[in-house]
């Protein structure tokens, strides 16, 4: 029973962060009638789920690389990518949520094309595959210990796990669209700019921890490691829900001083971007609207309407 | 090309990191080390003591059937190892107390713990 509650908990936190990210993306294309962007997001996961499949089969035979400096740096660099993918999107989004708002949903559609959706793969593709990978390592690695009963126990509790997490992101999703599509995109924005800032600061611990290895002035390990202050009283980060608080947000009780720069960097280029990318958006609106006045609705939008 | 526009300079940055990586870093050859083993959840030895704000090197050798992760959440270790696989972190330096780590794939066994205790004189 214990083994089917861990088993069940850890696919639950493990699937829900991915969820999240889809999750929002797509209600966001599909608010936005960009259906066929909605494709490349499932294509974006399938991809993900063999990427996760195949970082486990290199887990189980390149072990030596996977544990070892250049699997850490692997997985840093795909973090770090990803981080900047999904800063990227909310800029991206952020510039465009305006212009699709005002019957423009054909040249948005056209720039989605264009510059989005690529990076709508890849945030699917790394957001799936990061996750997917360590639960796949931690089903076979876990799931082999077990035979009969309590393998059908074990394999229940991955299962429910799963169903669990899409559960949870339903009602959660269900909660969020009761509220007005404005206060919606907002709060899915921080979300995900959570995740985001999260990824950032997971990214730089790896890498401080390869780099501790190496002889470093002490005014580095000071800044990758001594704790600013601590909140573990408060708030500790190592107990299992609290653990997952860290890895959504990129909380730390004790975090030192590269920790929370990367956090504050994140979010501030992050705001000032899309702050600026928001501005350009309504300026190009306004004279589209200067020299468009009067004009009927053009054949696009017609189309777009049926 | 795009990142490179918004964020001006991040090219540069990361071609030093490379170089300092190939060339400016050598291994710390002072660093104390400690040699564990997990094998199918028991860790040996299931403890070891080390001196106050040290920093130390930890080689963990998984010698059992499956995986193991080394794991504790506080000190952000997390260090998942395949069958006969080795690889070692790196531990900041502690304050005295008990540090307690896990096998999170064998979580009923008694785990493994860092004693930080002051040198006795």
């Amino acid at each position: 029973m214990q083994a089917t509650l861990s088993t069940l908990f850890i696919v639950w936190r493990e699937s829900i962060e991915a969820l999240l990210v889809i999750g929002i993306l797509y209600a966001w294309l599909k608010k936005h009638r960009l259906q066929a962007q909605i494709h490349r997001l499932w294509f974006g996961a399938a991809l993900g789920l063999a990427l996760a499949g195949g970082l486990a089969v290199v887990f189980f035979f390149a072990g030596h690389w996977f544990s070892g400096p250049g699997g850490e740096w692997f997985f840093a660099g795909m973090m770090i990518l990803a981080a900047l993918l999904i800063m990227q999107m909310i800029v991206w989004i952020h510039g465009h949520s305006h212009s699709l708002k005002t019957n423009l949903e054909q040249e948005a559609a056209l720039t989605v094309s264009r510059s989005g959706g690529l990076g709508l793969m890849l945030v699917a593709m790394i957001a799936v595959a990061r996750e997917g990978s360590e639960t796949v390592i931690f089903l076979a690695g876990v799931g082999s210990q077990y035979q009969g009963t309590s393998l059908s126990l074990f394999t229940a509790g991955g299962v429910a796990g799963f169903i669990l997490a899409l559960l949870s992101f339903l009602i959660l999703n269900r909660l969020a669209s009761a509220v007005s599509w404005k206060w919606y995109f907002r709060s899915s924005e921080i979300v995900l700019l959570l995740i985001g800032g999260a990824m950032m600061v997971s990214a730089c611990d790896k890498i401080a921890d390869q780099l501790a290895a190496f002889d470093l002035p002490d005014w580095l390990f000071a800044f990758m490691g001594d704790p600013l202050w601590s909140t573990q009283g408060l708030l500790p980060d190592s107990a299992q829900l609290t653990s997952m608080l860290a890895s959504l947000t990129g909380y730390r009780a004790q975090p030192s001083l590269m920790e929370v720069l990367a956090l504050i960097i994140y979010w501030a280029a992050a705001l000032w971007l899309s702050r600026r990318a928001g501005k350009n958006a309504r300026l190009q609106q306004a004279t589209i609207r200067q020299s468009d006045s009067g004009a009927k609705p053009g054949p696009g939008e017609a189309r777009i309407r049926l | 090309m795009r990142i490179c526009k918004i964020f001006p300079g991040s090219g540069r940055f990361c071609l030093a990191l490379v170089i300092f990586l190939l060339c400016g870093g050598r291994a710390l050859a002072a660093l104390p080390v400690y040699t564990i083993t997990i094998t199918d959840g028991v860790y040996s030895p299931a403890s070891i003591e080390v001196p106050p704000r040290q920093r130390f090197k930890i080689i963990i050798k998984n010698t059992g059937k499956g995986p193991a992760e080394f794991e504790n959440l506080s000190l952000r270790v997390e260090k998942v190892l395949a069958p006969e696989v080795e690889s070692f972190v790196v531990i900041h330096p502690l304050k005295p107390g008990n540090y307690h780590f896990i096998d999170e794939f064998h979580l009923d066994m008694a785990g493994f713990s860092i004693m930080v205790t002051e040198p006795k004189n």
